[in-house]
């Protein structure tokens, strides 16, 4: 949903040749017309005219747990990540371009079409291994603390996913640590020095810069 | 409270009578604080005595060489007693003298003496004669002095007009003007002086004795009244006479230019026409010089206007240019495709495509720093803090830069664990700003470095080229909004990049500059508090 036509009329051209697509141009519209249409992922446009995409998002999350993709433009920062904290999946900033958008379509459908989470995942230099407890840089194992682990299966379980600093801390660290963000500068610092090639450029898990961070897919 | 006053005015009044006993002329009391005319300091009566003893010198010396000329000529020292007191004691002493000289005369060297009888009445003709001459001699000498003084008391005018209008064509605003004329109207006119100057379409007042707070509202009514009508009111004019002060307008061309207050030192009495003359005079001066502040002033707003506009005719010329740039290009791949799509070479279709993709983003990131200078300028920039690690901040410039970096060489020399609180993107913006400049203006393949150096409770980035740097004299200038450096103008930009890093910096309490190196290329340095 998205209340500029030429933005839907793009949105529509990219996914109709492999989605089937439902176009609303209001908040209002789109929530009466979800039970009906029944979406498997929905693209929401932050800045809607009637209720703010925030809104809409803490709206669908009483009663659908549908993937939901927030696409913002760069001014509206703090919204993007009250959606993304109230439960939207993943976001693309204005101008984004089809390839970005089938990307991040396919890592949110992945996480619902399995549900169950990934344990294992393979870079060209790093293998991660969650049912062993595994991690190997170069085929050798390396070690990290129970911290730095548990950060990065949350990470993995979630591949392709941005995950906010509020939802890293509460998971990893518990509750009350959500705003203590020096703690998770500094432990995502540490991860970094041992899973990267070059820490100056990560490439494994990289910056959402002011949302938080996300594990790439290899 | 009000017991006080009517002491001070009785003593005010008393200073003036004392005045006026010291001469008929009614400059005299305005002239006292200037001039001094040779009998000034002697009273009446001391006058008088002093006509007196001249005559009996006078008569002693006549006395001494009475045995040797004729009582006849014996008039010629009368004469010249006469003349003397009329020059240096008035009038009223030479006619003293003129008739002591007669009597004298006829006492002391006329036969018979020591009687008032005459033998001989031809010497009647004498003293007609000695009493006429005194008489009109006194006159005459009375008038020259009055005239001598009143030329005197001119040209004091005169010079005290010209220091004055020479002092107020050095104001250059309201408040100077005020302190000018304070410094030069003589306290004969007044014991309180308050200027009122319309600044805003509001009277803004300066008052020569105590705050302008405690001028009393009633007072600055007045004065607007006054303002409004240009007719002076208050104190002894029949608008609102019981008032205090006396409210000149002060009038230049038929226009009011503001209003000055005085309080008289007698309210009771009307100033002397000669006084009356010069405060005219002076209000005139201060009207004229209130008129040219105004100009003054409008003459600078004409001009900061005239710099705004042409500011924002080059804004509109250089944003329509480098936004037409990139439309040109994309409209122009759009309807190539459009056209001729199918008959394309598919390497040329993807270069067209590719190149009109990156244009695209360059009109987004123009955009973006339009934005970005519209929130800086408006101050409402949101500076989100946040604790963010130099070297995530860093890579991740680097990262997102992606294919601008093109062939330059870039080293990273960032210490592990700088955690400096700050807004993420804000800063990344200033980086990567700083990082296309550092491209834009060093040659294919050199080397840019990006250092980051704790010191103390603040860290310094720098970006460091190897381009040919920036001429002294505009290493300050760069910040400032839409300029550009004369040398790059063949390169196109906005002149906006380092005004938004600028801003964006100095939202976060932080510095940013720019250095030449003495072997070429330029850093850029900025410094933000770690907390």
């Amino acid at each position: 949903m998205d209340d500029e036509r030429p933005i839907r009329r793009f949105l529509s051209a990219a996914l109709g040749t492999n989605y089937q697509v439902f176009e609303a141009s209001n908040g209002e519209e789109a929530i009466a017309a979800i039970p009906a249409f029944r979406p498997d992922l929905i693209i929401l446009d932050i800045g809607l005219p009637d209720i703010s995409g925030v809104e809409v998002t803490r709206h669908l999350r009483e009663w659908i747990s549908t993937p939901i993709i927030i696409i913002s433009v760069r001014e509206q920062e703090s919204e993007k990540i009250d959606a993304l904290d109230a439960g939207a999946d993943d976001y693309l900033t204005k101008p984004f371009g089809a390839g970005e958008l089938m990307a991040r379509i396919r890592v949110a459908l992945r996480h619902t079409i399995q549900p169950e989470l990934m344990s294992f995942i393979k870079f060209e230099h790093l293998e991660i291994d969650l049912v062993n407890r595994l991690v190997n840089f170069d085929h050798q194992a390396i070690q990290l603390t129970p911290t730095e682990y548990d950060l990065l299966k949350l990470f993995v379980q979630h591949a392709g996913k941005v995950l906010t600093h509020r939802q890293l801390l509460a998971t990893v660290w518990g509750p009350g640590y959500e705003d203590d963000r020096h703690i998770l500068q500094v432990n995502i610092s540490n991860l970094r020095h041992k899973i990267e090639i070059d820490p100056t450029r990560p490439t494994i898990i990289v910056t959402e810069p002011g949302v938080g961070y996300r594990l790439r897919i290899p | 409270m009000n017991k006080n006053r009517q002491k001070s005015r009785s003593k005010h009044a008393a200073f003036a009578q004392n005045d006026l006993l010291g001469g008929k002329n009614p400059s005299r009391t305005f002239i006292s604080n200037l001039s001094k005319l040779p009998y000034q300091p002697l009273s009446t009566i001391k006058r008088y005595l002093l006509a007196v003893l001249l005559t009996l010198i006078g008569t002693g010396l006549g006395y001494l060489i009475e045995l040797k000329i004729s009582p006849t000529n014996l008039v010629m020292i009368y004469i010249l007693v006469v003349m003397i007191t009329a020059v240096y004691l008035g009038k009223g002493p030479s006619i003293l003298v003129s008739i002591l000289g007669v009597l004298l005369l006829d006492f002391l060297f006329i036969p018979p003496y020591y009687t008032f009888a005459v033998e001989d009445t031809e010497y009647l003709i004498t003293f007609a004669g000695l009493l006429l001459v005194g008489l009109v001699i006194s006159a005459l000498a009375t008038t020259a002095r009055q005239q001598a003084e009143e030329a005197k008391a001119r040209e004091t005018d005169t010079l005290m007009l010209y220091s004055l209008s020479q002092d107020l064509s050095t104001a250059v605003d309201g408040q100077s003007v005020a302190k000018i004329v304070f410094r030069h109207l003589p306290a004969a006119y007044g014991t309180k002086f308050t200027l009122y100057v319309p600044e805003n379409g509001i009277l803004k007042l300066y008052t020569s004795v105590g705050s302008e707070q405690d001028i009393p509202l009633s007072e600055r009514n007045l004065a607007n009244w006054c303002y409004k009508f240009a007719k002076p009111a208050g104190l002894g004019i029949n608008i609102l006479p019981s008032l205090e002060p006396r409210f000149l307008p002060l009038l230049s061309a038929g226009k009011n230019f503001g209003v000055l207050s005085l309080t008289p030192i007698d309210p009771t009495q009307p100033l002397p026409a000669n006084m009356d003359r010069m405060l005219k005079a002076f209000i005139y001066q201060i009207s004229i010089a209130l008129e040219r502040v105004q100009l003054l002033e409008q003459n600078r707003q004409i001009e900061l206007l005239q710099v705004t506009e042409k500011l924002q005719n080059a804004l509109l010329n250089s944003i329509s240019h480098e936004l037409r740039t990139p439309l040109v290009t994309i409209t122009g791949t759009l309807t190539t495709l459009e056209n001729q799509g199918d008959e394309l070479d598919s390497a040329i279709a993807n270069s067209l495509i590719s190149t009109a993709r990156e244009e695209a983003d360059h009109l987004n990131q123009l955009v973006s720093n339009l934005l970005d200078m519209s929130r800086v300028e408006a101050g409402t920039l949101k500076v989100k803090h946040d604790p963010t690690d130099i070297l995530d901040m860093v890579g991740f410039a680097l990262n997102s830069m992606g294919s601008r970096l093109g062939t330059h060489k870039i080293t990273v020399n960032v210490p592990d664990g700088i955690i400096v609180s700050m807004d993420y993107v804000l800063i990344v913006h200033v980086l990567t700003n700083l990082l296309d400049n550092a491209i834009k203006y060093s040659p294919e393949g050199s080397q840019i470095k990006i250092s980051a150096v704790q010191m103390g409770s603040v860290v310094h980035i720098e970006v460091i080229d190897q381009g040919q740097g920036i001429p002294n004299e505009d290493l300050e200038k760069v910040f400032e909004k839409f300029y550009r450096v004369q040398l790059f103008r063949h390169l196109s930009g906005t002149g906006l990049g380092l005004a938004i890093c600028k801003g964006i910096v100095e939202a976060h309490a932080g510095k940013i500059w720019a250095e030449n190196h003495p072997d070429g290329g330029t850093t850029f340095i900025f410094e933000l508090p770690l907390k």
